[in-house]
């Protein structure tokens, strides 16, 4: 199995502090804390909302069950990550000779293979301009930065190690800089990418309604509201975390649920997204029992004691529905043909080695482990051949109530009589 | 209530070892007809499909169809506490949450109960439909494993086709290249030493040596293995057991990719 993906450096370790840490307990002080913001973005609390009304619709999966599966991920989110997590300590960063950070392509090169080494064939979305009706949230996600960028200095002034590491995270910011290099990365490695008109989540939704990609990966609960078919959690997480991926099924969640597409998104915009603003007081729960008992926002808003529940002001769900519904998103079928290509041996060292300080000798054998993936990638499923029924057997464990006494009592009897054989 | 009694135990032990380190978790399903079970790799390259007959059970109760979930690695070290000539007779109650396995030595002087958590498998069964294979070759099982674990020395991958002239295995490495070819012949002294080719339309596919040496773990259950194969569908290799039933290994091929997907993106 891939090594610890994370922690593995390419390259010498250069950092733009004079007083550089160890690196191993740099990296691994800091991929504890992946699950950094995750919780505050996309859907709030819908994870647990469906673990208790939809157990059903998500199943565990093992990582290697992907094996030839095609699957879509939001490319930006994982570049946050990696500035965050990879060789990153207090202001420390992974950098080049020039000192431009090279945490996100290394991450992105370790990530990328692991999925390319369990015979996964990754396709990579990027954001887009962002809709309208998120700047708010962009401008909140701004201010907090700019707090946080003030906290940081004093938290540098003071010394205080604990300070400088919480708020050095909440300064990390993708640049375009980082998506223009992790995009060309992942060509020269031969792993397509895509362009999305804007949310790269609405648009890896989009791959997998087109029946393109087997299911979407991210960390972000959004790809459900989007429709994704089907929706992963936890598959890029190291493997040394031994987390489990996590699928979601859109369409067996809204028959637990018992809700449409429709309600289901409602929903979603009542337990609060990035789009607008929840309504005090209404939690997922809560936004489940008045979807079911009145049907849709507009009802609930006729019927809910306003003075107990305050409605915002400005409160743009139909607008945050519409760019559920119908996202902008590319389905040219020309600009959608997604290709794994052999990886561009010269190119990588070029980029990698000599623009980016990456030791060749890895890269090189990291360009083997591509090659070699490559061809294990030409492995068949069996579902391709054979499509799942269902099975007549009931399981042991489950005591069936509704079998009749009587019809016991008779098999009892021929325990003793005619099914014996032989 | 569930109770098969199986006076040939050492079946089942031979199954067990043959399957057990394919997969690790699943179904055991029980009907009036059979014990039979289905699963594949966590891959979901390969799949196993068993089947033990009732009437090959010297006393087979099973009350309604249900299915029993088990770790293949624990339920193995369970059958390897029992002795080759012991009979191995599998009970479970309805509603519970175990299975035991009796182990009876021939001479009935030592009666061993073993007892095993059982657990929830969510697995997906798949339909297999009964399909025309372009061929089917019948060989020595003995010797199917030989050219597995020969060829898997020199590369990874095998293509098996099918022509008249009969049976090819080849596999192509960094070191060399090697190629067994296997003609019919049924002039032999024992049935199950013959190597039988029937073949509709050549074929030719490629398999991971990997899953075929795994497979390969069956040998013990049979003298001779049926190979099946068609281009558009994984390959079938089935191990008979004795009048009772069968173990079947299927593998999907390896897929030739376009060769316009090998130049790089601009």
């Amino acid at each position: 199995m891939a090594n610890e993906e994370d922690h593995r450096n390419y390259q010498s370790h250069k950092t733009t502090c004079p007083s550089s840490k160890a690196v191993p307990s740099a990296s691994a002080s800091a991929s504890a804390s992946i699950p950094l913001q995750q919780d505050s973005m996309g859907i709030k609390g819908l994870t647990k909302l469906l673990a208790d009304n939809a157990p059903k619709g998500m199943k565990e999966q093992k990582f290697e069950a992907y094996f030839g599966r095609k699957i879509a991920i939001d490319a930006s989110m994982s570049i946050y990550q990696f500035l965050i997590v990879v060789g990153r300590s207090g202001t420390e960063m992974l950098t080049n000779e020039a000192g431009e950070v090279t945490s996100h392509l290394q991450g992105m090169f370790n990530r990328t293979i692991r999925l390319l080494e369990a015979g996964i064939k990754p396709v990579y979305v990027f954001d887009g301009k962002p809709p309208d009706l998120k700047k708010q949230e962009l401008a909140k996600r701004y201010s907090k930065r700019a707090d946080a960028t003030e906290d940081l200095a004093d938290a540098i002034e003071v010394g205080n190690k604990d300070d400088i590491e919480k708020f050095s995270k909440r300064t990390v910011k993708v640049t375009k800089q980082h998506n223009d290099d992790c995009k060309r990365l992942l060509r020269l490695m031969g792993v397509p990418v895509i362009e999305a008109p804007s949310e790269a989540e609405a648009q890896c939704a989009a791959l997998c309604k087109l029946g393109k990609v087997y299911a979407v990966a991210s960390e972000d609960m959004d790809s459900l509201t989007f429709g994704s078919p089907r929706f992963l959690r936890h598959l890029m997480d190291p493997s040394s975390r031994k987390i489990p991926v996590m699928e979601f099924e859109v369409a067996k969640i809204l028959e637990e649920l018992n809700l449409t597409m429709d309600q289901f998104i409602d929903l979603c915009i009542l337990s609060g997204c990035d789009y607008c603003d929840n309504i005090r007081g209404i939690g997922g729960l809560t936004a489940l029992k008045l979807i079911r008992q009145h049907g849709s926002i507009e009802s609930i808003l006729e019927n809910i004691n306003k003075e107990r529940y305050q409605i915002p002001d400005d409160w743009p769900y139909k607008e945050a529905r519409q760019l559920f519904k119908e996202p902008l998103v590319c389905t040219d079928e020309e600009q959608l043909d997604i290709k794994w290509t052999t990886p561009d041996e010269e190119g990588l060292l070029t980029f990698l080695v000599n623009e980016n300080g990456f030791n060749s000798e890895r890269v090189t054998k990291a360009v083997e482990k591509i090659k070699a993936a490559k061809n294990k990638s030409s492995q068949g499923r069996m579902e391709s051949f054979f499509k799942p029924v269902t099975n007549p057997s009931v399981s042991i464990k489950r005591k069936e109530t509704s079998e009749k006494p009587t019809k016991q009592a008779i098999t009892k009897k021929s325990k003793f009589g005619g099914s014996k054989r032989k | 209530m569930l109770e098969l009694r199986l006076v040939q135990g050492s079946l089942l032990k031979k199954v067990l070892e043959s399957i057990k380190d394919l997969v690790n978790d699943a179904n055991f399903d029980c009907s009036a007809t059979g014990f039979s079970l289905q699963a594949m790799d966590s891959s979901h390259v390969a799949l196993v499909a068993l089947l033990l007959r009732a009437e090959g059970f010297e006393h087979y109760r099973c009350d309604r169809n249900i299915s029993m979930g088990m770790n293949l690695n624990n339920m193995s070290k369970m059958l390897k506490c029992a002795g080759n000539d012991d009979i191995i007779t599998i009970k479970a109650d309805d509603g519970s949450d175990t299975v035991t396995f009796m182990f009876e030595s021939p001479t009935q002087d030592k009666i061993s109960d073993f007892e095993m958590k059982l657990m929830d498998i969510d697995s997906e069964h798949l339909g297999i439909p009964d399909a025309e294979y372009h061929a089917i070759v019948r060989m020595p099982s003995v010797e199917f494993a030989r050219i597995c674990k020969d060829l898997s020395s020199i590369g990874d991958t095998v293509v098996i086709s099918v022509t008249k002239e009969g049976v090819k295995f080849s596999t192509r490495g960094d070191i060399g290249s090697a190629n067994i070819v296997c003609r019919q012949n049924t002039t032999v002294d024992k049935p199950e030493e013959a190597t039988v080719i029937e073949m509709n339309e050549p074929v030719s596919l490629t398999f991971a040596l990997r899953y075929m040496n795994s497979f390969t773990k069956a040998t013990p259950l049979s003298n001779t293995v049926t190979i099946s194969l068609s281009s558009d569908l994984p390959v079938v290799v089935e191990y008979k057991i004795a009048e009772m039933g069968y173990v079947r290994f299927y593998l999907a091929p390896k897929i030739e990719e376009d060769e316009d997907d090998t130049k790089p993106q601009a």
